[in-house]
């Protein structure tokens, strides 16, 4: 099954590396982190995504819990929150795959950064399911290269 | 004053008497500022001795003890006693010194990241990097290893700002926001527990360390005599139980009491107190959760749940949660069950050899530990003597300790004149093999330094036996890297180090060589012949 943690953390020096280091030592996976500032600037928010049994990611929030720098560890549920992850990518085109592109992109919401002679960069700001199925619609095209932030998440109020 | 004399001042205001440590140039100044305070400084023989002598003297004193090494090489020759530390959940403040802060991440002399290599076995670290932090960082370093689930916890502090010159400000009241160590159970949890007692027939308690270091001995021991609940321990929980009290039924696990195990296995109503459930204990049993309700309890809720899945989960502090559930009245009779037990036990087999010039190891620790004080604090290595001592051990009023969590040879020793430290008029025996002797007999120098007069037990097999049985087992026997031969010559060595020498290979000689040895005022040395091919198991 899948854990979305969202876990505040004293924003100091080697938080990251303890939290990213208990999941290493322990064997839990991490599918992606996403770490960023709060409100308050000494307090960050990482979300991390895992994948594991239930008495897994049950260990996973314990863990976390113990660590004296974590402040708060949320469980989200997918449906209950509202998930996003930012992708940029670099496609090659030419006169005959510019507008299959450009469609894919309208169609899904996808935005076109940067063009040069050879590639253009696109971004796309949306829930991670989104962001695979655009990746694969693309592919064929030609990804030169590619980045992607991490999910983020919020729970959503009732 | 000095970032040191601060170090000095927050150890002080810690109640902190005594340190364990081993100097060099980056915690020179730390020790120059010790110099003039009323602390004692020991100097151990190498610094994971340090780290084991803190833990005998935090066991005895059940508060944080500090051991102090210096940068790079001092520094992870300690890990090892901090790792030993955190896995037996001991109270402990580590200090290392560190190389200057403009120096960091230079790679340059003695230089070590010691706050990243201790990650793993630390409850928390500190590098210190503003001398205005040395109060707040020392007064949440000792609350943070001496509350909840205790263990040792790291401050580094580069040599620059030990030296560094500041207006010292007395640290406020800890408020740390991700640290609220939960100490009382749920009630509503405390509850279902009664519930099911009310409704078990086979009830067993199962006492782990975290009953000792909880100090929660007295409150189960009313508890259970309060309902006629039968009682075994894990390794770490030996001590929990007198060892004659009528509900007590021995250490369980691979290396325990066969009737500890049987209780177990026939219990329908488990209650395990501070107890990671290892593999060696509890773990090894099989299936445990199909056949019966297990309730856990345990100050760590990441304990719970980890390697056995709990019916009633009870998260708290072992003494506070049995001094809820002494406040109820549950109508309850398990003299049956208790009586079973009882049959169980008489009946089991005594597996016990005896080979004719050589002493049974079971039977020499019942004779020992019958013989000690009430008060008694016997420390066991790793090994062989180990599984022998924590079997036998005849425990009264005193304290056994041991290295169950992360098995260290070499442990007893320095753990002993930790032990003696913090109680000098108390009868401390330290009982190792011939290997885990050999591992800190360096320590000897600083017994004889310092007049700690520790009393040693060698059980001499010649082998490094466990791991000789071991490869006896599942190896075909292909002995190898175990034998130590006859070497050193003990004698000698106890005459070196200005100790009293005992020796036994007879057992009719067994009781009177005992009482000789405990009687002797001096430290001595007691080399009690075991035969080579003596298993834990046969």
């Amino acid at each position: 099954m899948k854990g979305i943690f969202s876990v505040l953390v004293e924003n100091q020096a080697g938080v990251l590396s303890k939290t990213a280091g208990l999941f290493a030592r322990r064997g839990y996976n991490i599918d992606s982190l996403a770490v960023g500032e709060t409100d308050n600037h000494e307090i960050s928010n990482m979300t991390i995504v895992s994948t594991g049994d239930a008495r897994v990611i049950d260990q996973i929030e314990k863990q976390l819990n113990k660590k004296v720098d974590v402040i708060k560890v949320r469980r989200l549920k997918e449906l209950q929150s509202v998930c996003r992850e930012l992708l940029m990518m670099k496609v090659s085109y030419n006169n005959t795959t510019r507008k299959d592109i450009m469609e894919v992109c309208m169609i899904m919401n996808a935005k076109v950064s940067h063009v040069s002679t050879k590639s253009m960069i696109i971004e796309l700001n949306a829930s991670p399911d989104i962001i695979e199925s655009f990746i694969k619609i693309i592919q064929p095209f030609g990804i030169i290269e590619m980045a992607r932030t991490g999910v983020i998440a919020l729970q959503k109020d009732e | 004053m000095t970032g040191a004399d601060a170090m000095v001042k927050c150890l002080e205001a810690q109640g902190i008497d005594v340190v364990f440590g081993y100097p060099g140039v980056a915690i020179a100044p730390f020790y120059n500022s010790l110099y003039d305070s009323k602390i004692q400084s020991i100097l151990v023989r190498q610094e994971q001795n340090g780290g084991h002598a803190a833990s005998g003297y935090a066991r005895v004193t059940r508060k944080p003890a500090v051991c102090i090494a210096t940068s790079g090489p001092g520094a992870t020759n300690l890990i090892t006693g901090i790792a030993t530390a955190y896995a037996d959940s001991i109270p402990m403040v580590a200090i290392t010194g560190q190389v200057s802060t403009r120096l960091l991440g230079k790679d340059v002399f003695q230089e070590a990241d010691i706050t990243g290599a201790c990650e793993p076995f630390v409850k928390y670290s500190y590098l210190v990097k503003n001398v205005e932090d040395i109060p707040r960082v020392f007064k949440e370093a000792f609350y943070i290893a001496s509350t909840g689930r205790q263990g040792p916890v790291l401050i580094d502090v580069p040599i620059d700002i030990q030296k560094q010159e500041f207006e010292y400000e007395e640290p406020g009241e800890v408020s740390i926001r991700g640290y609220k160590p939960k100490v009382k159970g749920h009630i509503v949890q405390i509850k279902k527990v009664v519930e099911a007692i009310q409704k078990a027939k086979k009830p067993l308690i199962c006492a782990g360390g975290g009953v000792v270091l909880g100090h929660a001995e007295p409150v189960i021991q009313e508890f259970c005599e309060k309902y006629s609940i039968p009682v075994v321990t894990t390794m770490m929980g030996v001590g929990s139980m007198p060892k004659r009290h009528p509900l007590f039924f021995g250490m369980l696990g691979t290396n325990g009491k066969p009737y500890a195990n049987r209780a177990v296995a026939e219990s329908d109503l488990l209650i395990i107190v501070g107890a990671r459930v290892n593999d060696r204990s509890i773990g090894a049993l099989s299936k445990l959760e199909q056949d019966r309700l297990i309730i856990h309890i345990d100050i760590d809720t990441a304990e719970i749940g980890k390697n056995i899945g709990p019916t009633i989960p009870l998260v708290g502090d072992a003494r506070l949660i049995f001094e809820s559930l002494m406040e109820y009245d549950i109508h309850v009779s398990f003299e049956d069950w208790v009586e079973r037990l009882r049959n169980i036990k008489v009946n089991c087999v005594d597996y016990r050899t005896f080979h004719e010039g050589f002493i049974n190891p079971c039977l020499f620790v019942e004779h020992l530990t019958e013989r000690m004080d009430e008060d008694a604090i016997y420390v066991a290595d790793v090994g062989q003597n180990q599984l022998w001592s924590a079997d036998n051990y005849v425990m009264k009023k005193g304290r056994f300790l041991t290295t169950g969590g992360f098995g260290t040879m070499g442990y007893a020793i320095p753990a002993a004149i930790g032990a003696k430290m913090a109680a000098p008029h108390r009868q401390v025996v330290a009982v190792c093999g011939d290997g885990s002797f050999q591992m800190s007999m360096n320590e000897l120098a600083t017994m004889l330094q310092n007049h700690i007069k520790v009393k040693i037990i060698i059980m001499k097999n010649m082998y490094l036996g466990l791991v000789r049985e071991y490869q006896y087992n599942n190896y075909d026997k292909n002995y190898i890297a175990v034998e130590l031969g006859d070497i050193p010559n003990l004698k000698k060595i106890a005459e070196a180090y200005d100790m009293e020498y005992f020796h036994l290979r007879n057992m009719s000689k067994m009781d009177e060589t005992i009482e000789a040895f405990l009687a002797c005022d001096n430290s001595a040395l007691f080399v009690c012949h075991v035969y080579k091919f003596d298993k834990v198991k046969e």
